[in-house]
């Protein structure tokens, strides 16, 4: 039999229509991810949350572009520029003005209020991200710094937990010597000293960094006074803390070399480098000044910007970061490093999937006291509403290190580092 | 037989002589296509020049006339005002000092570091094959790799090499913080920056040394001259045309130098060990003035152009004058 042209048109138009009768019905959303949040742990992590979602969405796609914050700085403004910025950023929130101020990051007011009516957004969590009348990020995860140390060592001393200056400073001089440093403080020009100096002039009464017409008030007698409190303590310090960085402190804790250090958290390097148990690990908030009237400490809430205006793309977000904050899911995304990643929202506190992992399970009490320290968390530059996007090159300056360095490293008067440090802020907001 | 004489060099007659000939039809065209394969071939080359060196010169150039603070944003036309605030900026011209001081440590101690290790692996030897291989250790090792490597030897809260051995040794009570003080953080990277080029210099001064004709050496030994004469009298004027080169190259390459700087101390403390790339970096990228940036950049180049002409003019050996 010979087909004749007409034949195989038909054909081809019957197997065309059929094609487009079986096709999905609805139309396809991609979304795409960029985060940092590198490490391949993690990365698989969130691998398995987005297959979940799109295989429970058919008509939505999430995918994810693991960045790196050393340079996602330079080429998130870059994609912007040149159209291909990620529908999704992972933020932290002094990045957010940056993006802001190129116009590219899209108010989130209704998917944040939908969330906190379902989870209950944890105040502390939000007020980064809420300036100029709307909200720029959806809070996704928290990390507060909190004062760690070594139980055993502590209570060999006679030691209670300290709660005040007075104390820590007692505490880490009685601590030192035989090869231990009562406390790790860095003094390197590095965010971690950013941190460690904030997290101490949050307890003096020095959180804010703006004043209400964006003009910088770091040279305070309450910065000078956490200054010259950080060179006290840096005096009970291993004599290279001009180079470290968070891993040098963890190691140092880790090889008990430390008694004390400030720190997001050690649970990981205590639990896989140490022979201690989680009895012997120690964690509480920062030590407060005498009188401060609302002590905290340093937190970062970690975030997800939106970068597209697409009404389509839009709901699909909110839809995948309704699925993502759902208590089932939200312990899960959080766990994605243990014993780092606080939650939130008031659900995410109480989710059994957060609290089931085996490191929870294990050093149940510190996370919840990381968790207690977080709701009273603080950031540089976002703190009373006063948040302008100059503070981006503040941080990325590591400015308030140079301060902590002049006085510890420098032997400069408190005063006289706040003022020149003071001076650095306001040519940075220029 | 008649004899011709040659025109008087310069003359009008000579010029004619010189006159290119009609070559051939043939030829002609021949010489043509030759040259225009010859242009195919170094076309790539030239467009790869262009779009790598001229291109990103020229938009540096431009970039420094605007006023762009961060990447991705559009600026408006200033003129030199960028200029004239780097110009005029007490702390660019730290930095280039800091520069100049990270240059001279860096040339002093790889010199004579190289030079010794030159001398000695020129030298036969039972393993100087293996040592010869071995020495470009430290060269071919990731920087990022020779960061964590000597940040560990250098620790001071357990776990260093250095700091245990200078209190077995009696030379200090407590452990020394290396990178605590201006002074010490820069002599410190400037010993783990020496460590890790001096190999590279190593290389080329071996490979000079060995071409050094032994005669030459024979018949100064055979005249009586002593070993340091033979250095001062052979060596050092034989490698005088490599000396040249790698002062020059080495410089450069020195001045450039930011990974070992950014990772170790990033310009600290303070600004002690910001230097004129660490400074152009963080005005770049950490204080989002990128025009400011742009303009430090092309006066430090012109600084590194005038830097190497004078270099040249007055270093240069005769020979290769």
């Amino acid at each position: 039999m010979t087909m004749t042209r007409t034949s195989v048109l038909a054909g081809a138009a019957t197997a065309l229509a059929l094609t487009a009768l079986s096709a999905p019905a609805l139309a396809q959303t991609e979304l795409l991810i960029w985060h940092m949040e590198q490490p391949p742990h993690r990365v698989e992590r969130i691998q398995s949350l987005l297959d979940a979602f799109n295989a429970a969405n058919p008509d939505i796609t999430v995918r994810q572009e693991p960045q790196n914050w050393g340079e996602i700085y330079a080429k998130a403004p870059a994609a912007v520029a040149a159209g291909n910025a990620p529908d999704l950023l992972f933020a932290i929130p002094d990045f957010t003005p940056l993006l802001k101020q190129l116009g590219a990051v899209q108010p989130v007011d209704a998917i944040v209020a939908m969330l906190d009516e379902a989870h209950g957004f944890y105040p502390a969590a939000l007020e980064p991200y809420a300036y100029d009348g709307h909200v720029w990020a959806v809070p996704l995860y928290n990390m507060a710094v909190s004062l760690w140390y070594h139980r055993p060592m502590l209570e060999a001393a006679g030691i209670a937990p300290p709660t005040t200056w007075d104390a820590l400073r007692a505490a880490a001089e009685a601590l030192t010597g035989d090869g231990v440093y009562g406390i790790g403080l860095p003094a390197n020009k590095h965010l971690y000293t950013d941190q460690t100096t904030y997290a101490l002039m949050v307890n003096n009464g020095a959180s804010a960094l703006y004043d209400a017409d964006g003009s910088i008030r770091f040279d305070t007698p309450e910065t000078q006074g956490a200054l010259a409190f950080y060179d006290e303590l840096a005096a009970f310090s291993p004599p290279d803390i001009a180079s470290w960085t968070w891993g040098e402190a963890e190691a140092c804790f880790a090889s008990r070399a430390c008694a004390m250090i400030l720190q997001f958290t050690v649970i990981t390097t205590f639990e896989t480098q140490t022979d201690g148990t989680p009895d012997q690990l120690g964690v509480a908030a920062i030590p407060a000044a005498e009188g401060v009237a609302d002590p905290g400490t340093i937190a970062y809430a970690n975030g997800v910007m939106l970068l597209t205006d697409d009404p389509a793309k839009h709901d699909a977000a909110a839809e995948f970061l309704s699925f993502l904050m759902t208590p089932e899911n939200y312990g899960r995304f959080l766990n994605m490093e243990p014993g780092l990643f606080l939650p939130v929202t008031e659900t995410g506190a109480e989710a059994e999937s957060f609290w089931s992992d085996p490191v929870a399970v294990a050093y149940r009490s510190q996370i919840e006291t990381m968790l207690e320290n977080s709701r009273n968390g603080r950031l540089f530059g976002f703190t009373d509403g006063n948040i302008f996007p100059s503070i981006a090159a503040i941080s990325a300056q590591n400015l308030i290190s140079q301060a902590t360095q002049r006085v510890v490293l420098g032997d400069e008067d408190p005063a006289d580092a706040a003022a020149e440090v003071q001076e650095m802020m306001e040519d940075a907001i220029e | 037989m008649s004899v011709t004489s040659s025109p008087e060099p310069g003359t009008a007659a000579d010029r004619a002589t010189r006159r290119p000939r009609a070559w051939p039809a043939g030829l002609d065209s021949r010489r043509r296509r030759e040259a225009a394969l010859g242009y195919l071939f170094i076309a790539p080359l030239v467009l790869w020049l262009v779009a790598t060196i001229l291109w990103p010169l020229a938009a540096s150039v431009h970039l420094s006339l605007l006023d762009v603070r961060l990447i991705g944003t559009q600026g408006s036309f200033i003129g030199l005002d960028n200029y004239i605030r780097v110009l005029t900026d007490d702390r660019f011209w730290a930095a280039i000092g800091r520069s100049g001081i990270w240059i001279l440590g860096n040339a002093v101690l790889q010199t004579v570091l190289a030079f010794s290790a030159a001398l000695v692996l020129a030298q036969l030897f039972p393993g100087v094959r293996v040592a010869r291989t071995l020495v470009i250790l430290s060269w071919i090792v990731p920087t990022v790799v020779a960061v964590i490597f000597w940040r560990f030897l250098l620790n001071a809260s357990g776990g260093g090499l250095i700091n245990p051995l200078l209190i077995e040794l009696g030379l200090t009570d407590d452990p020394v913080g290396f990178f605590s003080s201006g002074g010490s953080a820069m002599t410190s990277l400037i010993v783990i920056n020496s460590w890790r080029w001096f190999p590279f210099i190593t290389v080329i001064l071996l490979a000079a040394l060995l071409r050094v004709p032994s005669d030459l050496y024979e018949a100064a030994a055979i005249d009586g001259a002593t070993a340091v004469q033979r250095f001062r009298y052979i060596t050092v004027p034989m490698l005088q045309p490599t000396l040249f080169v790698v002062g020059l190259i080495g410089t450069l390459l020195s001045f450039n130098v930011f990974d070992i700087i950014w990772l170790i101390t990033a310009g600290g403390p303070s600004s002690d060990t910001t230097t004129a790339p660490v400074m152009i970096y963080e005005t770049a990228f950490k204080r989002f003035r990128l025009s400011i940036a742009a303009a430090m950049s092309v006066v430090t180049a012109l600084i590194l152009v005038a830097f190497a002409l004078v270099f040249i003019r007055f270093a240069q050996p005769k020979e290769m004058g």
